[in-house]
């Protein structure tokens, strides 16, 4: 094979390029100068995000192409996902410049650990291919474990590393025997190459129904369904995430609770609603075929995981009393949401579901963290008694962030939700809407339980006015500003959605 | 030849065991021994489809699922290193710190 | 035992179609491999069994070590920089499977394969050179 067939094009992972030589970068300057000053290493981090924000936006187009032998493909899915992991790490990176120097933990690595994580979301997102979704989601992961455990001394955050390790790494055996399933289920002699991995050449074979094995298509889907399920968090494979955000250091936990799951979500939408979904379409006519089959039993699966995610969330969040775990609990819930546009086989409203959860999410934990203090100490909701009046900017932000995660109209949070109901009721999930309506209403009791407790509970003992780094209050105010932009004036974000480029509208068009 | 079926047997029956050991045993290192066990069952399976369909793709994945493994390992002893330093037990019944 | 190699490299020698009589032929060298494995220390240490004096005294019970008196016990704790080399050893060990491949066709992807490896290459340096300066592969 001649390289010109491999159809190498660095401008299509130009992103991707940018992000790892930022964590290189790092990582040598803290080689050579024995401990790199926090500034340096934020600042490198930062220019390094802004410089992938650039290449994503030079990719933009319309346009859906496939580089490197379809390992890669850039079309505007792609794009819109990248957007969100940058979005992510920068407001990750502005919480904790002043974090990661008042814990006395290593800077250099912190940050070069974000990046390559980072690095490994960028490539989930852009995967055409089964093995380069398994080598971002793994980049990703491994960072992850190591950021989990980042409080070396700290009992708590080695358990949640030990856990976060030994379940992720079981799910991805999962996922894996999914993926080697279903490589063996696309085997057809008469075409070149005669077995694949790659989304593309999978979604045609199964179009036209030319299938090795169609149980073995079922059975790998079903694994790959459980291997994204727990990267997901969604019950009843969320056991790991309250135990594990909870352990986590706090920026940390914002990271994993936004980044990873919505890097997850991205493949997860990859190879579903783009690859096993788009095979089989409705109204195709094909009723016994394993592809429809597959269709078939995926949506109920996943209207069941969606089910289970969103009541057991809010149902166990309620009866939390440490603010992080009650989140987490949160987080499992919010999943759930997003699986509702999954089984409407709607990626735009995942997307817009997931943008908004990040931004709200990261600044909620940036007040979190700020209210914790050295070493995570302060995270009870006794502790947030009475804190309203004595601060009063970082108890506003908090209670917005956590209205908007209820869904209070003119903020992202009910816009999110509004989309993925809508597009899951024109699907005709009705009774899917009706449950996730009533589990929004439930969530309202435990989110106000804080606001309440803020602003009307007596105050706490020991509460100290916290000191606001600068890089912090950059960082809320971002996240203050998304999420009204995005719950106020959300129509250009929304327009570009509506105008993206995916394979199914490509295939469309034709 | 040895028919693909009981290649794909062996490798689901490694795959069970491993995932039935993550379960059952409370070491850390075994359970992470288990893992590794599962994702060379995985590995198996790969090979066998790959050999019989005269494939190397599936090969290649075999490649990369064992740097990544390898990987995997060194993040993971480390992990479980820092564990053992602090707290001087491997068994998974005592990490109960962040338990409801 | 010169009968069953010249089994073996027959069965060796033979044309692959001939071997697919019955499923498991192709195996049967591994089969006499393994029976000639099991069976080998059985007849060394039945032999040998056979044939010593048995003597116990406290020098022949004692572990041995090349020779030397043993210092302290054999299941010592090991010092934690045992795993650290370990674990660096592990990565760059495993990392080298990617050569296989590129070298076995190194001549067909010429100047584009040796850049790409010098990349390749380059990135495991840097981690290499991370962690030397971190310390990682200091003893003391």
């Amino acid at each position: 094979m001649q390289p010109g067939q491999l159809a190498i094009d660095f401008h299509a992972i130009l992103p991707e390029i940018i992000t790892v030589l930022a964590a290189v970068l790092i990582m040598m300057i803290d080689a050579f100068t024995r401990r790199i000053n926090r500034r340096v290493a934020g600042a490198v981090a930062l220019v390094g995000l802004a410089g992938a924000a650039a290449a994503v936006v030079s990719l933009w187009g319309g346009k859906v192409e496939s580089s490197f032998s379809g390992m890669i493909v850039t079309d505007d899915f792609r794009l819109f996902f990248a957007m969100i992991f940058i979005i992510v790490t920068f407001l990750i990176v502005l919480i904790s410049l002043r974090w990661v120097e008042d814990e006395e933990l290593p800077t250099g690595e912190y940050f070069m650990l974000l990046m390559f994580a980072t690095t490994g979301m960028l490539l989930m997102s852009a995967a055409n291919d089964l093995v380069m979704i398994f080598l971002g989601l793994e980049t990703t992961s491994i960072a992850t474990y190591v950021l989990c455990g980042y409080r070396r001394r700290d009992l708590r955050s080695n358990e949640s590393a030990v856990k976060y390790f030994i379940l992720g790494s079981f799910s991805t055996a999962f996922l894996l025997y999914g993926i080697a399933f279903i490589y063996g289920a696309s085997y057809d002699p008469n075409l070149s190459p005669v077995a694949t991995t790659n989304l593309q050449l999978l979604k045609e074979r199964l179009a036209s129904d030319q299938l090795f094995s169609g149980p073995m298509l079922l059975a790998g889907a079903a694994m790959m369904l459980v291997g994204f399920g727990f990267k997901v968090a969604t019950a009843p494979f969320h056991i790991w995430s309250p135990d594990v955000y909870e352990g986590a250091p706090t920026p940390v936990t914002a990271f994993l609770s936004t980044g990873s799951k919505a890097a997850a979500f991205a493949s997860f939408s990859r190879v579903f609603i783009l690859t096993f979904f788009a095979a089989a379409p409705v109204a195709s006519g094909m009723t016994d075929s394993a592809v429809s089959a597959l269709r078939e039993v995926s949506t109920n699966a996943l209207m069941v995981m969606a089910i289970l995610t969103m009541t057991i969330g809010n149902l166990v969040a309620i009866v939390q009393n440490n603010v992080k775990r009650m989140l987490a609990y949160s987080s499992i819930a919010h999943a759930g949401y997003a699986l509702v546009g999954m089984v409407a086989g709607d990626w735009r409203a995942v997307a817009f579901y997931l943008l908004s959860y990040v931004v709200i999410n990261i600044g909620a934990f940036a007040v979190i963290e700020v209210i914790a203090r050295r070493g995570d100490k302060r995270t009870e909701i006794a502790d947030y008694s009475g804190i309203g009046f004595q601060t009063l900017g970082l108890a506003a932000a908090l209670s917005l962030f956590l209205l908007s995660l209820a869904g209070i109209p003119l903020t992202a949070g009910f816009m999110a939700k509004l989309l993925v109901f809508k597009s899951a009721w024109a699907a005709g999930f009705h009774v899917l809407v009706v449950i996730g309506v009533i589990n929004s209403a439930i969530s309202w009791y435990y989110y106000l339980r804080v606001i309440v407790a803020m602003f009307f509970r007596e105050p706490a003992t020991g509460f100290q006015r916290p000191v606001l780094a600068r890089s912090l209050v950059a960082g809320l105010v971002l996240a203050i500003l998304g999420t009204l932009y995005l719950g106020i004036l959300p129509g250009r974000v929304l327009d570009a959605l509506e105008k993206a480029s995916d394979i199914m509208t490509t295939a469309a068009r034709r | 030849m040895v028919p693909l079926s009981w290649y794909l047997g062996l490798s689901a029956l490694l795959f069970t065991i491993g995932a039935m050991g993550v379960f059952i045993k409370r070491n850390t290192i075994t359970i992470f021994l288990c893992i590794e066990l599962m994702l060379n069952g995985v590995n198996l399976t790969l090979v066998a489809l790959s050999g019989f369909f005269g494939d190397v793709s599936g090969q290649l994945f075999v490649f990369m699922v064992i740097a990544v493994a390898a990987a995997e390992a060194a993040v993971g002893l480390a992990i479980i290193i820092s564990i053992f330093r602090n707290r001087e037990s491997l068994n998974v019944d005592d990490a109960d710190t962040l338990k409801l | 035992m010169i009968q069953m190699m010249a089994i073996l490299l027959q069965a060796q020698s033979r044309p692959p179609a001939a071997q697919s009589d019955a499923p498991i032929f192709g195996y049967i060298p591994i089969i006499i491999f393994f029976l000639i494995a099991v069976l080998l220390p059985v007849v060394l240490l039945g032999v040998s069994r056979l044939l010593h004096r048995r003597v116990f005294e406290r020098e022949k019970l004692m572990p041995y070590e090349c020779g030397i008196d043993p210092i302290g016990d054999a299941r010592e704790r090991f010092s934690v920089r045992f795993y650290i080399v370990a674990m660096l050893f592990l990565v760059f060990d495993v990392e080298v499977v990617f050569l296989f491949p590129w070298a076995v066709i190194y001549d067909k992807l010429a100047l584009f394969g040796l850049v790409e490896m010098l990349i390749f290459i380059g990135i495991l340096v840097v981690g290499y050179y991370y962690a030397w300066r971190k310390g990682a592969l200091e003893w003391a």
